[in-house]
């Protein structure tokens, strides 16, 4: 008995560390990336600065090519998230009236996005536009965002729409009102959280793209990522750190509208990835 | 009918977008992949002639490394990130006031939405050359442009986005437990450690392997992580792609290697998925 509850004491103890140790592992990156980016050398050097500065923000600030990306970026998230949110809102709904044994496998064939390699995707694209030269680099850059971006949509709708009573709809039918109404009336505001929670997911995720943005931008049209990319491959200075953190505050701004239209402990469990 | 009609209406924008940006892109990859390349050319030349030599070649040795690598290390990766994250998972699921928990799902769904490049660059910065570890390496001697240093920092890369979704995914597994059944395992002699593995594990199995496939399909594919973090030493499947078409636009050469790529993440996801459904029914 004695060397089981020493066992158990010590399970506790590692766990203990494990926890502590995760934390410190999760956050260290995010916390050193912040204080760089207050150093007020002009240099890289060893961690940590010996003083602050804010000359890193003003570097970003003027930095054309960088405001440049996030313009094309914002506009080109902005026009996915319109696009995937329509579009995978729509194909939710046939979907949820299918029945169950049409039901789960076209749901796996428009989740199939989510599993394929980025590069992939991009190079099939770039393939595919090749012989089409007169597309617009925008266009094309929406056409790859839209297909990864939609899986999203249509599972977060999906959830929405399966807290819904199918009787709600059917009794609005039955009380004289056409499908449309019905929809409109009744299953579009019921759903609509769930909804906005994929046109989130559809913002963040073409915000964050750079596999297939990298293969169809150029060198006039390209988003953030593909300039940051580009300086960090080039210049590994912290003006780079000064845009992490912009970037950092725009995921709180999203993580903050997230929590409040669809609760963040809703995303465990059946957020993006189902357990 | 008319209902019938309706829905097939509804799925014709999604369709529309899945044909023409997925399935046609894809399938002009599968008619690339058997065409000759002239070097010097961008891509084949329409109608040049069926080859099957754009696959042969890549059974030599030097691909089977980058092969290797890949699974190699997106398997080490899963592997830890799964040992690490399901006792923290425990603990917030079961052992965390309710404010406590909140913060940690708060922040392990910000790292989870944390941008890719950001991750990157601030892994760079911490366990890279000006990081903090680097007088320590220094002083013990690990040579920071090693291949062995570069490979763990890429694993490194590779669980920062791996411990917290999978945390999150097994968050869900545990909260559908009955806490019952491994207090009754306790009362009736086991260990804290044995009800775990003998109770809590099992019953748990189908979110531990879903965090695993998750896990594998992030590490496999990964592309920016090693391209930044690997220094051009070590690379992925996925950075070869790119190379055909940015350094030698040998489109022939990277459409085969993306099929190969292809197929073997959809065969590793469907035996993966066996395992969960085979755990699920026992």
């Amino acid at each position: 008995m004695l060397s089981k509850r020493h066992t158990d004491a010590g399970l506790g103890v590692l766990l203990k560390a494990t926890i502590a140790l995760t934390a410190v592992f999760l956050l260290l990156p995010v916390v050193m990336t912040v204080i760089m980016s207050f150093d007020s050398r002009n240099y890289l050097g060893q961690f940590p600065p010996p003083s602050l500065s804010t000359q890193w923000f003003t570097k970003f600030a003027h930095n054309g090519y960088l405001w440049s990306g996030l313009r094309t970026s914002l506009l080109l998230a902005t026009a996915t998230t319109v696009g995937a949110t329509t579009v995978g809102a729509l194909a939710a709904l046939a979907i949820s009236r299918m029945t169950a044994q049409w039901r789960d496998p076209v749901t796996t064939a428009f989740l199939s996005p989510l599993v394929l390699p980025g590069v992939i995707i991009g190079f099939a694209l770039l393939m595919a536009f090749s012989a089409l030269s007169a597309v617009p680099t925008f266009l094309k850059m929406l056409a790859g965002h839209l297909l990864i971006t939609v899986p999203f949509t249509i599972r977060m709708t999906l959830i929405g729409l399966a807290g819904i009573s199918a009787t709600l709809g059917e009794a609005a039918l039955s009380l004289g009102a056409n499908e449309r109404q019905s929809f409109f009336t009744i299953i579009l505001p019921l759903a609509k959280n769930s909804i906005a929670a994929g046109a989130i997911f559809a913002f963040a995720f073409s915000m964050d793209d750079l596999t297939i943005s990298l293969f169809l931008s150029d060198f006039n049209t390209y988003p953030l990522p593909v300039a940051l990319v580009g300086l960090m491959r080039s210049n590994f200075d912290l003006t780079l750190a000064a845009a992490a953190v912009f970037l950092m505050g725009l995921t709180v701004i999203i993580l903050i509208v997230l929590d409040r239209i669809f609760g963040l402990e809703r995303v465990i469990g059946h957020g993006i990835y189902k357990a | 009918m008319r209902h019938f009609k309706s829905q097939l209406l509804l799925l014709l924008p999604a369709a529309a977008v899945y044909l023409f940006f997925l399935v046609l892109p894809l399938w002009t990859v599968i008619a690339e992949s058997f065409r000759t390349f002239t070097p010097g050319r961008i891509g084949a030349v329409a109608g040049a002639p069926l080859t099957v030599k754009n696959y042969t070649e890549f059974a030599g040795p030097v691909y089977a490394t980058y092969f290797g690598q890949t699974y190699v290390l997106a398997f080490f990766a899963s592997v830890i990130a799964i040992i690490i994250a399901f006792p923290v998972a425990y603990y917030i699921a079961k052992n965390a006031s309710a404010s406590v928990r909140k913060i940690w799902i708060s922040a392990l769904v910000g790292l989870m939405f944390l941008s890719a490049l950001v991750r990157i660059y601030a892994i760079e910065l911490t366990f890279g050359s000006v990081g903090i570890l680097a007088p320590f390496m220094s002083f013990v001697g690990v040579n920071m442009n090693g291949t062995a240093y570069i490979n763990i920092i890429i694993i490194v890369g590779l669980l920062h986005y791996a411990i917290p979704i999978s945390i999150l995914i097994m968050i869900g597994a545990i909260l559908n437990l009955n806490p019952r059944l491994t207090e009754a395992a306790q009362s009736l002699g086991a260990s804290a450690i044995e009800s775990h593995l003998s109770v809590t594990i099992p019953l748990c199995i189908k979110g531990i392997v879903s965090a695993f496939l998750v896990s594998m399909t992030f590490g496999v594919s990964a592309f920016a992580i090693p391209w930044i973090l690997g220094r051009g030493r070590v690379q992925f499947i996925s950075n070869i792609i790119y190379s055909r078409f940015s350094e030698v636009s040998n489109y022939p050469s990277g459409a085969a290697i993306s099929i190969i790529m292809l197929v073997l993440s959809l065969l590793m996801i469907f035996i993966i998925s066996r395992i969960a459904t085979f755990f699920d029914r026992t």
